[in-house]
């Protein structure tokens, strides 16, 4: 998996891609972590090149949700393939996510 | 698939021969439950119960991703069992390690979802076995009989709701796992696992240490 970093005016944009699982989750947690740590509280993960999530990974995401939230900030996903779509279903995700077609859709609501 | 062992005659030498040389089948074993789906069953109906435990076992990631191991289920009970030639050739949760830490975050996942009318929580004991053998006495089927298989269910036991009850014999493999990707022992959910008891479990010979991690 590889992560990228891009920081626009309304938000920061995490970038995945490849595999979010067990051997590298930590590596995102890391990231989330430090963004916060700095007062970044306008998250945006792009998926669209992420091609498979672990229970592990769903973690990640969710203990971002819940500490970008407590901070009264956002928090959104975008551009999700449609096996990765699936398992955000099946885990009840999909209605506590903020989750957006496209960089430039989700870009909207910050 | 399993080796199918039946002799109509009860004093059969071919099939002392046969035991005899079964090979044995190392891998990991784990046994999970679904708490309280026995009383919804009777407060909320078929529709209830069923929509909850469709939710929980398609939340179960890990347990999906190894749903051909599903080797039987009393009640609400699931054994999963999964040699490690099949382990090794996944791409993920190809380690102790791997499958411990999506077992935690599955049952993460469920303790901590907003809506907590969607899911139940679960319980898993998990042991690695080497006295086990996959054998079957019904033409067909696929099992996995032998010691370690009953003291994984012994283990469950010792399991409440949103725990992991863990043998020290896999504790021993998630930490040589550990070793091996060059991480700390606090890494993931082993920051939470406890220290180590002996239980003397019942028709069990011998004392048994297992640990346990309760999911926060």
């Amino acid at each position: 998996m590889e992560i990228n970093e891009i920081k626009t005016d309304q938000c920061v944009i995490i970038g995945i891609t490849g595999r979010l699982d067990t051997t590298n989750y930590s590596v995102l947690e890391k990231k989330i972590m430090e963004l916060i740590d700095n007062n970044s509280t306008k998250i945006l993960v792009e998926c669209s090149k992420m091609d498979y999530i672990s229970s592990s990974g769903l973690r990640i995401l969710l203990m971002g949700l819940k500490k970008i939230t407590l901070m009264k900030g956002k928090f959104a996903l975008c551009g999700l393939q449609e096996n990765i779509s699936e398992i955000f279903e099946i885990s009840g995700f999909t209605s506590i996510f903020d989750i957006h077609a496209s960089t430039e859709d989700a870009l909207k609501v910050f | 698939m399993a080796r199918y062992i039946h002799y109509t005659d009860p004093n059969s030498e071919d099939m002392m021969r046969d035991l005899e040389e079964i090979p044995r089948c190392p891998g990991i074993c784990f046994f999970m439950d679904i708490n309280r789906s026995t009383d919804i069953k009777y407060q909320g109906g078929l529709k209830d119960w069923g929509r909850k435990l469709n939710n929980t076992f398609n939340n179960l990631l890990y347990a999906n991703h190894f749903q051909k191991h599903v080797v039987k289920g009393i009640g609400d009970e699931v054994m999963l069992f999964i040699p490690d030639e099949v382990l090794q050739k996944k791409t993920s949760n190809n380690t102790c390690f791997a499958l411990l830490e999506d077992i935690y975050a599955a049952l993460f996942l469920i303790k901590n979802h907003p809506d907590q009318d969607l899911y139940l929580n679960c319980k898993v004991a998990i042991h690695y076995c080497t006295e086990v053998h996959n054998i079957t006495f019904f033409e067909g089927a696929d099992d996995y009989y032998g010691s370690d298989i009953d003291l994984t269910a012994r283990l469950m036991t010792k399991c409440v709701e949103n725990r992991i009850v863990l043998s020290e014999k896999f504790y021993i493999k998630v930490v040589n796992d550990l070793i091996n990707m060059g991480l700390p022992m606090e890494t993931g959910c082993l920051a939470r696992v406890s220290e180590r008891f002996m239980e003397n479990f019942r028709g069990v010979p011998v004392s048994t240490a297992y640990r346990v991690i309760d999911v926060q």
